[in-house]
């Protein structure tokens, strides 16, 4: 019989297109099935990006021996991947970028308790209070500001006069942010839920544009769009490397102040891990003299163990407010202060 | 005359179905775990303010995308407006954008004090600030569109053009044919893809909140970790409300029109005479807006970047691994098109053929499923992987990686594959069956040459969709398996816009080069 339509050939020609792609697709999956079967491997669910924390990976693997397989998302992403996967979790150790989401998997009891060669290397405010997380870097919340715009005698002593009339319309705030929940969840702790929501109503009757995360914040900034902005500090830092001309730079709120409250990035070892005690020495790593000079350079950011020579041209770290804040609450309030962020309207 | 469905087939569909049902039996039992408060959720102001507000956008932008989607197909395919080859190829082209790296692209554009106002600047225009809901609505309008225009265009190829020949010999105007003989032969496609539209801006994360314009899929983000029983209420809500649009979509376009006999050998295009060139024109400018603009800004970081590599010292870029990022890219997304249209065509078939309770059901599952933020998919996944003996083995490989690419975007192949199987004419069916011809071999000499520009679409949509997967990918694929999609993720989360910049250039231009070479090139052989 022939086709009525004759229309065989490119029905073949197509057969051929769809399985060639299927059989390479198919021994293509095969061999990477081969590989990720092994499970020797130290594995690393990182919140932290692949440039901040391979470096140091890799000093690890060459210095123990021990092959690290690592898989990078959001913080909250990896979190909530952890909690998804439960006690079949492949991953040993969870590198976070704030207190937020290595929190909220010491809430679902996820985290094994971490030993005093771990916890002992820092100072106690940068690390859980149940000692199931510690802290490997930090980072500084600043007021970053567009230097045409802004004259730097204006700039602002403490956050709390960012609700002041000269300041209306001028400041971007991501509240959608991490660091920024961090930051709110640091002033509910130091001047109570009350004062905090006057605060954030502040801002927002204050007109606060706000924008969904520190970059976008800092990128508007350097346009013009908007005069300063709540930020993390290294973001400029970054954006001036590609960019030198910008015209854009960092505020520290002076001494005490929260608004340049230290936030630290964290690591954990997970509670469902088969492989405790490279994991444990993966985090003594982290927290060795090596590894906190190198993360702290590579990232511009602070070490957290004592005696590291911190990256040039950042204020020093006993200058900061970070010490009189509780990392805890820091930590476990996340949905308290997700509701006064929606409460202020700052959002909308 | 009603055929009952062959007991095979309802088998596979059934099978195929409950892949589909994961997502939403994910959403329910953590739901009944989790128990958040709904009387709470649903008596709150602000739950329906923010479904008033994402509901408007996916009106808006289906809307808006149908008009172009459908406009564009009609002149690229059926007019002998200029270049029509190459307008084909860059039609289907803002799909592959992800919405993160789209909207900051546009956003950087034309925002306040960006590319575009320092352009025009000196003449005195300021551009407004692009934020809200218009800026959503545009920004998507831009980046969807070609949901519609794949499966029509795939339509208009396939449809006789003898009818709107005789109209317009008959002295009918082209309004005039388009409306009583054009319109009435597409409109189900431009409705299934309008309604892949209002599915994706529901779901859409990336571009609302960087636009900052508040929808239902915010809820789900901002308490993702601080409050998982409401993030997972209002999935479930959202999962409802899709499940609803999908079911009033069938029942108003009910009857897919009869298929009428393809008809060999070219017509002449209809002349657009003294508007071909202002045609072309209005389509140049419209895809300057879509495509040169956000690569526009693309190219602008490189170049800044390797600039200011220039005076620093440090490279800006790398092309370290980007060889390996295309390599994945091509190949899971090529697979996974072939896959996700071959799983669905099963259903498709049924629900085409077949109407019934039952393949209603399937069908509204595979389409609503696309609702789901892309997260709460692959969650699901992982969730019903690792508590299911026989399949742990699987987790975090290439397999299961397509399986989740397939339970997402089944929805994109599945309405345009149903409108392949309307295609096909009863008679040739029929004729071929009382001929005496088994099934697969009509299937395979009469059915699948005949649907084959439908099921190009249909995988050309999944092509398209899974090259700039973001979610299942970062979760699901095999550890150190980098695609470009979560190359530019994490070049833009290190704030490396010069690197991500580059990246996404390789994206676009490869996922050009397979359009041309898997939809566009076997489509025309078939002309």
């Amino acid at each position: 019989m022939h086709s009525p339509l004759q229309r065989v050939n490119p029905t073949r020609r197509l057969a051929r297109v769809t399985v060639l792609v299927l059989s390479v697709g198919l021994i293509a999956t095969a061999c990477s099935s081969d590989s990720s079967q092994e499970s020797a491997n130290l594995t690393v669910y990182s919140g932290r990006g692949e440039d901040l924390i391979q470096p140091v990976l890799d000093l690890f693997e060459e210095r123990t021996g021990i092959a690290v397989d690592v898989r990078y998302g959001s913080s909250s992403e990896m979190a909530l991947l952890i909690d998804t996967e439960g006690e079949r979790s492949p991953a040993d150790v969870f590198i976070s970028q704030s207190p937020g989401a290595v929190g909220f998997l010491e809430q679902q009891d996820r985290l094994e308790l971490l030993t005093d060669s771990i916890i002992g290397r820092v100072s106690d405010d940068f690390s859980g209070a149940d000692n199931r997380w510690v802290g490997i870097t930090g980072r500084v919340r600043v007021l970053v500001y567009n230097t045409d715009a802004v004259d730097p005698a204006d700039l602002p002593g403490s956050f709390l006069e960012l609700t002041e009339t000269a300041y209306a319309g001028r400041v971007g705030v991501a509240p959608g942010n991490g660091s920024f929940q961090d930051f709110v969840t640091a002033v509910r702790s130091d001047l109570g839920d009350a004062a905090t929501l006057t605060w954030l109503r502040g801002m927002a009757a204050n007109g606060s544009p706000n924008y969904p995360k520190n970059s976008a914040i800092v990128d508007a900034v350097a346009r013009g769009e908007v005069d300063m902005g709540l930020v993390n500090h290294y973001y400029l830092v970054e954006a001036l490397e590609e960019d030198p001309s910008l015209p854009a730079a960092n505020h520290v709120f002076p001494e005490g102040d929260l608004g340049s409250l230290l936030i630290v990035s964290a690591a954990a070892i997970l509670d469902s891990s088969d492989n405790k005690d490279a994991a444990t020495d993966l985090l003594e790593f982290l927290l060795s003299d090596d590894a906190q000079a190198l993360s702290a350079n590579a990232e511009k950011e602070y070490p957290l163990v004592g005696g590291i020579a911190q990256p040039e041209g950042l204020l020093p770290l006993d200058d900061l407010a970070a010490a009189v804040i509780d990392l805890n609450v820091l930590a476990g309030g996340l949905s308290g202060t997700q509701e006064l962020i929606d409460q202020s309207d700052l959002s909308q | 005359m009603r055929r009952r469905p062959p007991k095979a087939l309802v088998a596979v569909s059934g099978a195929v179905g409950l892949l589909f049902i994961a997502p939403f039996a994910y959403v329910v039992t953590q739901n009944l775990r989790l128990g958040a408060d709904f009387g709470e959720i649903l008596t709150d102001g602000d739950t329906w303010a923010t479904l008033r507000r994402s509901f408007s956008l996916a009106i808006f932008v289906s809307v808006s995308a149908a008009v172009i989607g459908t406009g564009l197909a009609w002149t690229v395919v059926r007019t002998d407006v200029p270049f029509k080859k190459l307008l084909a190829v860059i039609a289907p082209l803002p799909l592959v954008f992800p919405s993160f790296v789209g909207a900051t692209a546009l956003i950087s554009g034309f925002a306040t004090g960006g590319l575009l106002e320092q352009i025009v600047e000196p003449a005195g225009i300021s551009l407004p600030e692009l934020r809200g809901f218009r800026a959503a609505w545009f920004v998507l309008t831009l980046f969807t569109y070609p949901y519609v225009y794949l499966p029509v265009a795939a339509r208009l190829r396939h449809l006789p053009r003898s009818f709107e020949e005789s109209g317009r010999i008959l002295g009918r105007s082209p309004a005039e044919v388009f409306g009583t003989i054009v319109w009435p032969q597409i409109r189900t496609a431009t409705s299934a893809g309008a309604l892949l539209v209002f599915l994706y801006t529901i779901s859409d994360f990336g571009a609302v909140e960087l636009l900052r314009y508040d929808t239902f899929t915010r809820k789900i983000y901002a308490n993702q970790l601080a409050d998982r029983g409401t993030a997972m209420a209002f999935s479930l809500m959202l999962g409802i409300i899709a499940l609803a649009v999908v079911a009033a979509e069938r029942s108003l376009i009910r009857r897919d029109p009869p298929a009428p006999v393809a008809t060999k050998g070219r017509s002449m295009p209809i002349a657009l005479r003294a508007w071909r060139w202002p045609t072309f024109a209005a389509i140049v400018a419209f895809f300057a807006i879509a495509i040169v603009g956000p690569v526009a800004s693309l190219a602008h970081w490189t170049i800044r970047g390797v600039n200011a590599t220039r005076s620093t010292g440090s490279l800006a870029l790398s092309s370290h691994g980007l060889f390996d990022a295309i390599t994945n890219t091509v190949l899971i997304s090529s697979v996974a098109a072939i896959v996700t249209v071959a799983v669905v065509l099963p259903i498709a078939y049924l629900s085409s053929r077949h109407t019934g309770r039952f393949s209603d059901v399937a069908h509204g599952l595979v389409v609503a499923g696309f609702a789901l933020p892309g997260l709460v998919t692959a969650l699901a996944i992982v969730f019903w992987v690792l508590r299911t003996d026989a399949l742990i083995g699987l987790y975090q490989t290439l397999p299961l990686l397509i399986l989740a690419y397939v339970v997402h975007f089944g929805a994109q192949a599945s309405g345009a594959a149903r409108l392949a199987v309307n295609t096909i004419p009863r008679p040739l069916e029929d004729a071929a069956r009382m001929l005496g011809a088994p099934r697969t071999r009509r299937f395979f000499t009469i059915e699948l040459p005949i649907m084959i520009p439908g099921l190009i679409a249909a995988g050309g949509l999944v092509l398209l969709s899974t090259m700039k997967e973001l979610p299942a990918t970062l979760l699901l694929s095999p550890t150190g398996f980098d695609t470009l999609a979560t190359e530019i993720w994490a070049s833009m989360d290190a704030v490396s816009y010069a690197q991500a910049g580059l990246e996404s250039m390789a994206l676009l231009a490869v996922s050009a080069v397979l359009t041309w070479t898997l939809v566009i090139r076997v489509a025309d052989r078939l002309d």
